[in-house]
């Protein structure tokens, strides 16, 4: 087993929960190019919480399963409390210790939504 | 015939396995006692100090000159010091006053180094016309790792416009195979120092005497100047004229004596022993079946870029983070500054390179396989 490719990591990079787009939903994306990263995440908010929200786009196995791990938890909470959540919240969700070059990876999500505007 | 022994980060990491060398080689210690020897016993400034330390700094700088003007088959004058094959390029497009609707030929697999500045000073097309004003290639591919016949794509490119202004990116070149810019008749000839056993922050530009007339200064300060009044100045003479401010002495001295390292073990040794272990790399990648190689296998130097489109296999980063960690094997993941190449090839989330040096052995490339194995592992859960 290795560190940081923990079993539930590699699940929900290979069978993520909340892959796809929301059709009426508020849309944010970003690139990381130099890594080959790009995200595009749509939320669906109702009384300031999101209530579903999906992600699309194409990266490493730790931004994809950053994201998909992120947004387990985002659903259901308000936008303005997300906006305030930490990278490090980001490694507690995730069980893991990030070197610096892939904090940039796993912080991607949450970098994308706190992009998104009602 | 094993060389880290002229490498004292071996000494330190005997474990490290270093297959980047297309982004920067590893310093031999004579190049570092070099440097140490510069700031220790000579350090001073050069030209116009007319002390004994001084004139030794000078006597160093210019005999670097000299070793690299040699090294490529040019003469001293035509050499002019930057602070590495970007800044090479960047000073050809500025001193030869390229205009926005100025034509230049560049290439797809360009680095970004040899493409982002024509695309931004000059205007950008892919055929040679007589109206093409320049044309930049590649010597060789920092990603396909292919050498390029430039020396045949020269000549056609003058039968369609004689005036055609020619700059080489010589980068990966330099440092694994004998280049001689007067045969290959290139008017501009760019690479960086620390690609060839040398310090960072040094770089060439060869520039065909005749072409230099033709340049303007792109940076005005010390050095560069013959005379200077309050309304007006007057440039110096040869490649002076570029080299504004202090340069980096201890680098260019520094990379004087990569080329010493270089011609000591000589070509022939090290092209011998960079092809037997690229074969070996090819060989070994071949059998691994969810690993692919861009590009073509033929007249490659050290230098493959591989890829999986399985697409739970993770990307090229997940892939160079395993090897890493836990094999101290050092590959370079992404798009390796080629954005449009890996286009091209629908390659998006980049490519897993590895690029050899005159230091490697079969041990790295085996440890680069042991870590490719456990990658498959990991995302197989196996």
């Amino acid at each position: 087993m290795d560190d940081l490719y923990k079993e539930i990591i590699l699940d929900h990079y290979q069978n993520p929960n909340h892959r796809g787009k929301l059709i009426d939903g508020i849309e944010a994306g970003e690139v990381n190019m130099s890594c080959g990263d790009s995200l595009k995440i749509s939320v669906k908010i109702e009384e300031d919480k999101i209530v579903d929200a999906k992600f699309d786009g194409g990266g490493c196995a730790i931004s994809m399963a950053a994201v998909d791990m992120l947004l387990d938890k985002v659903i259901g909470m308000k936008l303005t409390d997300v906006k305030k959540m930490s990278g490090a919240e980001i490694e507690e969700i995730m069980g893991v210790e990030l070197t610096p070059s892939r904090k940039k990876c796993a912080y991607l999500g949450l970098e994308v939504l706190k992009k998104i505007e009602i | 015939m094993n060389y880290k022994k002229y490498f004292p980060i071996f000494k330190k990491q005997p474990n490290l396995h270093y297959l980047d060398s297309g982004a920067t080689a590893l310093k031999p210690q004579v190049v570092i006692d070099k440097m140490v020897e510069y700031y220790t016993d000579y350090s001073a400034n050069i030209h116009r100090g007319l002390y004994p330390i001084s004139e030794r700094a000078t006597e160093e700088y210019e005999l670097a000159r000299e070793k690299v003007a040699k090294f490529i088959n040019a003469k001293m004058e035509e050499i002019i010091f930057t602070s590495g094959t970007t800044d090479s390029i960047n000073l050809v497009a500025r001193a030869m006053g390229l205009k926005k609707d100025d034509e230049v030929v560049v290439e797809i697999e360009a680095h970004h180094s040899n493409f982002v500045v024509w695309q931004q000073l000059g205007k950008i097309v892919f055929e040679i016309t007589k109206n093409t004003k320049i044309l930049a290639i590649t010597h060789v591919s920092n990603v396909l790792g292919q050498i390029n016949d430039i020396k045949s794509i020269i000549e056609q490119a003058r039968k369609i416009n004689p005036e055609i202004v020619v700059v080489v990116d010589g980068a990966q070149a330099v440092a694994h195979m004998p280049v001689d810019v007067t045969d290959l008749d290139c008017d501009f000839y760019a690479f960086s120092g620390h690609k060839m056993y040398g310090p960072t922050g040094v770089g060439v530009l060869y520039t065909k005497a005749k072409r230099q007339l033709e340049m303007e200064p792109a940076k005005f300060g010390g050095g560069m100047i013959k005379t200077v009044s309050t309304s007006e100045s007057t440039w110096a003479n040869g490649p002076e004229k570029f080299e504004a401010g202090t340069p980096p002495i201890a680098e260019v001295i520094g990379l004087g004596e990569a080329i010493d390292f270089i011609n000591e073990i000589g070509f022939e040794e090290i092209q011998k022993h960079e092809k037997e272990l690229t074969e070996y790399l090819l060989e070994k990648i071949g059998e691994i079946n969810w690993i692919k190689i861009l590009g073509s296998r033929e007249n490659k130097l050290g230098l493959v870029a591989m890829y999986s489109d399985d697409p739970k296999m993770g990307t090229s980063h997940d892939i160079a983070d395993i090897l890493g960690r836990d094999f101290n094997v050092c590959v370079r993941a992404g798009h390796h500054c080629a954005m449009p190449l890996h286009t091209k090839f629908g390659i998006e989330t980049g490519t897993v390179r590895a690029s050899l040096g005159i230091y490697n052995t079969r041990e790295d490339i085996d440890e680069l396989i042991k870590g490719l194995s456990k990658t498959w592992m990991i995302f197989t859960k196996k």
